[in-house]
C-alpha cells in the first residue's frame, strides 16, 4: 500500500520536474534566436523565408511581393502586419510611387535601384523611414507597426512608417474632472500625449528621451523634464532606475511605479501621477520630471510630496481665498477619514468622560439596542462600505445606482431600524467614506490607516490611536521621494513654499520655484511685486 | 527578511493580547449618572443616596418604543454609612457600575449640610472619575425630591438644575459654586464657603425647582443663608456680577428706574492702619442702561442722571454692607477678606490676625466707592407717558 503511494508521490514529482524543464525548452525555441541574429540576405525569398518563420506564419502577416522600376525587372516585397498598418497610406505613398512612377523612369536611372536608401530619398512620398541591416531591428520595426521594403539583391531593408493607431479622441479624464480649467486628458497614444505636453510648454529646454521596456511589449516609455529646470541629478537617477527595468510586459504605469518608488512597502505612494496635461506641465515647470508610459493615459511625476496630494490643479485657477479654504477642508477631510472610526469607538468605549453630557446621552440612546461592542460594530460597517464602494466601482454605471440604492437601504435604514447599528455609527462611516473621497491621492492609503487605527482604538483607546498617529507620522518623515523629504516643506521647515501648503497664496505671491527640487538653477520664477494695483495718476 | 517578519508578528501579537481591551467599557455597560442628591437616613449614622441616572432607551432618538409614562431618568436611592459605600450598593439595583464623570450636580439636604459637610465630601474630591467641575447645591428640604421635580421643558432634573445655576449671571443673585471652588474655601483659614440654596416650588399641579440665596458655612457646616440682595452684595465684592437688575428710586418723583447691569468690576484692596484699624478699601465700577422707569419724568437729563447714579451706587452700598452684616453675625468671612490680608500683611496676619479672626472680622471698616455710569437708555429716550407728568 504504502510502496504504491511513494512510486505514485514519487513519479507526479518526476513529471512535475519533467514539465518544468520541457517549458524552458518550449520557451527557449519559441523566438528563433539563430535566425534572429542573422544580418538581411541578398536573397529575397529567403528573406520572406525567415520573418514568416519568426513570426510563426501569423495569419496577419502580410507579405506583399511585386515588381518594379523599368521594365518591371527588379522584384520587391513589401511586408507589413495587416493589424498595425494602415493600408490606405502604404498604397498611395508606398506601392503607387514604386509601381507607377517608377516605370517611367529610363533603365540607366534604374540601375541604382538596388541602393535601398535611394528609393528612400527620391522615390517614397513618405517622411518617416529607417533603414536597416539586422533581420532582429526588421522584426523589432515590423511588430511597431512599420513597413518594411525588401528589395532583391540588397543586404538593407526599408521600415516605413506607416503605422495606424486606434485611439480615444482627447477627452475629460474622468479621475480628474474640473469645474473651471482646461477638460483635455491624456489618452493611451503616447505620442498624442508627447504633443498635449508639448502644446503647453513651447520651448526648445522640453527633453523628452523615449526608452523600450518590456521584452515582449517593448512599450514605449518617453521621460520628459524641462533641461533648464530639472535637477541633472533626478533625471539621472530616474533614467537609472527605468532601465534597471526587467520585466516581460509593461501595460499600465502602475508597473513602472511599483519598480522605482523608493519605498515599496510603503502604504504611502511616493510617486505621483496625473492624467491632465496642464496638471503635468505645471510639475514640469516646479523642476519635476514625468514618465509617459504608452497604453496609458496616467503619467506618472516625480519628486511627489505629501502635500500635492492635497494640492488640486483646480486651486490655480480659481480664486485664491476658496483655494484656501478648500485645502483646508481637504486636510480636515483626509484626517477625518483616517481617524472617524477610530476617535468613535476610541471615545464611546475607553473615554466617554471627553464626550459632552448631552451628546453623550444622545450616542448611548442609539447604541442601547446594538448586540455588537462598538469595535465589531464599527469593523461590520467598514467592511460594508469597502464591499459597496468596489462593486460600485466595477459595475456598469447602470447597475451601479442600484447598488447605491440597496446600500443606502440596507446600510443607512434597515440595519439601524433592525437595531444592529446604531445610528451615530451609520454617520461616522458615512462621514469616513465622503472624507476619503475629498482626497483622491490618498485614498488607498487612508483606507489602510482607517483599518489600522480602528483596530489601535480597539486595543488601547486614544492612546492606542496617539500611538499609531505617531508611527504614521514617523514613517511619513522617514519617507523621501527621489531624494526630496516627503513632508517637506513642513518637515524640513520651508517658509516660503508654505505657501502653497494649508492655503494657496495668490500667485502673483508664489513667485519662487520649490527649492527642495533645486540645484544651480534660479529659483524665481516670475518677477517679484506684480501684485496688481491701481496706477499712480501723476499731478 | 524572515527574522523581521517573525519579530513583527511577535510584537503585534504581543499588543494584542497583553493590552487586551485596557479598561475599555461598552457604552451599554454604563449607568450615567447626572446628578446626586445626599440626604439624612433615619439612621443618624448614614446617609440616603439619590443618584440620578439616565434612561437612555427613553431618551431614545428615533423615539421608538420606549413607554410615554416612564421617566426619561431614574433615581436609583440607597443607604450607607459612606458615600462610597452607597454608591457600590446603587448596583445592586442597577446591574452596572455607576458613571459618574457626567455627574453634573451634587446636591446636599440641608440638614445634612448643617452637621457638617467635609465627610460627605472627601469621596466626590478623590474619586479618579469625579469631577470638579460639577455644582454643589445646598437643597431646602430632600435632595432626593428636588432630583425628582420633573422640568418642564428639560428631560433631566439634573441637567435643569445645572443650567439653572449656570445661568445665575442673568440677576447675580446666585453664584456658581463647584466642587473646586467650595472645597478651596473649606482648605483655606479665613473665607467661608458658600453654596447656592435650591427648593422645591409647588406651582398648582407640578413642582418646579428654584434656586436662589447662598448658604453659607462656617468650616464645614452650614449655618446661614444669604438672601437674593446680600448674595449679590457678596457678588460686588469678589467681582462675579455678570448682569442684574438694579431698582433705584428716581430723584424727583416716588417711583423707580430698573436698570439692568452691564458691565461690574469690583477690586477690593486691604489696609491696615497704624493704629491697628482694618480698612477695606473696595472700588466698584458699574455700567448699567436703563430698561424701565415707572415714572412719567423725563429721566434723560444730564443732571438726572447724576444723581440717579448716585442713587445706585448708593443701593450697591446697601447690597454690600447688607450682605457684610449678615455674615459678621456668624463671623464667617465670606469675601475672603482674610484671605486678601494674609497675602498683603502676611506677618502681621500670622502674629496678631490669624487666631481670633472671626472676632475682628466683625470689626473691618470699609471704604467703598462705587462709580455707576448710565451707558444709555435703550430704545427710548423719554417715556411716552411724558405728556401726563407735563
Amino acid at each position: 500500500m504504502f510502496g504504491y503511494l511513494t512510486r505514485k508521490i514519487n513519479y507526479y514529482f518526476l513529471k512535475a520536474a519533467n514539465d518544468k524543464a520541457n517549458f524552458r525548452t518550449n520557451t527557449g525555441s519559441a523566438t528563433p534566436v539563430s535566425i534572429i541574429a542573422e544580418p538581411i540576405d541578398k536573397d529575397l525569398s529567403k528573406n520572406i523565408e525567415n520573418v514568416k518563420n519568426v513570426m510563426s506564419n501569423s495569419c496577419d502577416l502580410a507579405v506583399h511581393e511585386f515588381c518594379f522600376g523599368y521594365n518591371r525587372k527588379h522584384t520587391g516585397a513589401l511586408i507589413y502586419i495587416s493589424s498595425l498598418t494602415d493600408r490606405g497610406e502604404i498604397h498611395k505613398h508606398v506601392l503607387n510611387p514604386l509601381m507607377y512612377d517608377s516605370l517611367m523612369l529610363k533603365n540607366n536611372e534604374t540601375e541604382n535601384m538596388f541602393d535601398i536608401e535611394d528609393i528612400g530619398r527620391s522615390l517614397l512620398s513618405i517622411t518617416e523611414y529607417s533603414v536597416i541591416i539586422q533581420l532582429k531591428e526588421l522584426i523589432e520595426k515590423l511588430l511597431s507597426g512599420s513597413s518594411i521594403l525588401l528589395v532583391h539583391g540588397s543586404t538593407k531593408a526599408l521600415a516605413i512608417n506607416t503605422i495606424k493607431v486606434e485611439t480615444r479622441g482627447v477627452q475629460e479624464p474622468d479621475t480628474e474632472s474640473v469645474v473651471r480649467g482646461p477638460r483635455e486628458g491624456f489618452n493611451e497614444n503616447i505620442k498624442t500625449n508627447i504633443s498635449l505636453i508639448r502644446r503647453k510648454l513651447k520651448d526648445p529646454a522640453l527633453c523628452i528621451e523615449e526608452m523600450t521596456i518590456g521584452e515582449l511589449s517593448n512599450t514605449k516609455v518617453a521621460i520628459v523634464y524641462l533641461k533648464t529646470l530639472a535637477n541633472p541629478k533626478i533625471v539621472d537617477e530616474v533614467r537609472k532606475r527605468l532601465s534597471r527595468i526587467k520585466i516581460d510586459a509593461i501595460l499600465e504605469s502602475g508597473y513602472i511605479e511599483e519598480f522605482i518608488e523608493d519605498a515599496p512597502y510603503s502604504i504611502f505612494s511616493t510617486v505621483s501621477n496625473s492624467e491632465k496635461p496642464d496638471k503635468v506641465a505645471s510639475k514640469l515647470l516646479e523642476g519635476r520630471v514625468a514618465i509617459l508610459v504608452d497604453g496609458t493615459p496616467f503619467v506618472l511625476m516625480v519628486p511627489m510630496i505629501f502635500a500635492e496630494s492635497f494640492q488640486s490643479s483646480e486651486d490655480y485657477y480659481s480664486r485664491p481665498f476658496l483655494s484656501s479654504i478648500l485645502r483646508i477642508l481637504r486636510i480636515i477631510a483626509f484626517f477625518l477619514s483616517i481617524l472617524g472610526p477610530a476617535l468613535y469607538v476610541a471615545l464611546t468605549v475607553f473615554h466617554q468622560e471627553l464626550i459632552p453630557t448631552q451628546l453623550l446621552i444622545s450616542v448611548a440612546a442609539g447604541h442601547e439596542k446594538v448586540p455588537f461592542p462598538a469595535i465589531l460594530e464599527a469593523l461590520l460597517m467598514l467592511i460594508v462600505f469597502d464591499i459597496l464602494r468596489e462593486a460600485g466601482v466595477r459595475l456598469p454605471s447602470a447597475i451601479g445606482q442600484t447598488i447605491s440604492i440597496v446600500g443606502a437601504l440596507v446600510l443607512g435604514q434597515a440595519a439601524v431600524e433592525a437595531g444592529l447599528i446604531s445610528p451615530i455609527m451609520v454617520i461616522v462611516v458615512a462621514t469616513t467614506a465622503i472624507s476619503s473621497f475629498a482626497v483622491t491621492p490618498q485614498t488607498d492609503s487612508s483606507t489602510v490607516l482607517r483599518y489600522f487605527y480602528l483596530f489601535l482604538a480597539g486595543i488601547a483607546g486614544g492612546f492606542g490611536v496617539m500611538m499609531g498617529m505617531l508611527i504614521t507620522l514617523m514613517h511619513l518623515a522617514s519617507l523621501r521621494s527621489f531624494g526630496v523629504p516627503y513632508l517637506w516643506p513642513v518637515a524640513p521647515l520651508n517658509f516660503s513654499a508654505l505657501k502653497d501648503v494649508f492655503i494657496r497664496a495668490p500667485i502673483w505671491k508664489m513667485d519662487k520655484r520649490p527649492s527642495a527640487l533645486k540645484w544651480d538653477v534660479d529659483l524665481q520664477r516670475q518677477s517679484r511685486n506684480l501684485r496688481p494695483s491701481p496706477e499712480k495718476q501723476e499731478q | 527578511m524572515k527574522n523581521t517578519a517573525v519579530k513583527i508578528a511577535t510584537i503585534l501579537l504581543m499588543i494584542t493580547l497583553l493590552f487586551g481591551c485596557l479598561d475599555g467599557r461598552e457604552l451599554s455597560e454604563l449607568e450615567i449618572v447626572i446628578g446626586i442628591g445626599i440626604d439624612s437616613a433615619d439612621d443618624p449614622d448614614s446617609i440616603k443616596l439619590t443618584a440620578q441616572v439616565v434612561n437612555v432607551s427613553q431618551l431614545g432618538l428615533s423615539g421608538s418604543g420606549g413607554d410615554p409614562d416612564s421617566k426619561p431618568y431614574w433615581n436609583a436611592a440607597t443607604t450607607g454609612t459612606t458615600i462610597f459605600e452607597a454608591i457600590r450598593q446603587i448596583t445592586h439595583k442597577t446591574g452596572n457600575r455607576l458613571f459618574v464623570p457626567h455627574c453634573e450636580v451634587v446636591i446636599y439636604s440641608k440638614d445634612v449640610a448643617k452637621q457638617g459637610l467635609y465627610k460627605h465630601l472627601d469621596f466626590f474630591l478623590r474619586a479618579i472619575e469625579m469631577r470638579l467641575t460639577s455644582f454643589i447645591l445646598i437643597a431646602e428640604g430632600k435632595a432626593g425630591e428636588v432630583l425628582d421635580a420633573k422640568p418642564q421643558t428639560e428631560e433631566l432634573p439634573a441637567v435643569n438644575i445645572y443650567n439653572l445655576v449656570k445661568s445665575y449671571g442673568f440677576t447675580s443673585h446666585l453664584y456658581d459654586v463647584t466642587l473646586k471652588e467650595f472645597s478651596s474655601r473649606l482648605i483655606s483659614e479665613a473665607t467661608a464657603p458658600v453654596a447656592p440654596l435650591i427648593k422645591v416650588v409647588q406651582e398648582g399641579e407640578n413642582k418646579d425647582v428654584q434656586v436662589m440665596g447662598l448658604a453659607v458655612f462656617k468650616e464645614d457646616k452650614m449655618i446661614d443663608e444669604l438672601n437674593m440682595d446680600e448674595t449679590r452684595g457678596l457678588l460686588w465684592v469678589i467681582n462675579e456680577v455678570k448682569s442684574g437688575v438694579l431698582i433705584v428710586p428716581t430723584p424727583e418723583e416716588s417711583g423707580v428706574a430698573v436698570f439692568e447691569i452691564e458691565t461690574a468690576k469690583g477690586k477690593v484692596k486691604p489696609e491696615i492702619t497704624d493704629d491697628g484699624k482694618i480698612i477695606m478699601h473696595i472700588d466698584i465700577k458699574l455700567q448699567a442702561n436703563l430698561s424701565e422707569q415707572t415714572t412719567a419724568e423725563k429721566l434723560a437729563r444730564p443732571e438726572i442722571f447724576e444723581k440717579l447714579q448716585d442713587n445706585m451706587s448708593e443701593v450697591v452700598v446697601q447690597e454690600i454692607m447688607s450682605a457684610y452684616e449678615k455674615s459678621s453675625k456668624t463671623g464667617s468671612d465670606i469675601f475672603g477678606f482674610g484671605d486678601m490680608i494674609h497675602k498683603k500683611y502676611n506677618k502681621k496676619w500670622h502674629e496678631q490676625l490669624e487666631e481670633d479672626w472671626e472676632e475682628i472680622y466683625k470689626t473691618i471698616e470699609f471704604d467703598i466707592k462705587v462709580d455707576s455710569k448710565i451707558t444709555k437708555t435703550n430704545l427710548l429716550k423719554n417715556p411716552v407717558t411724558q405728556k401726563l407728568g407735563g
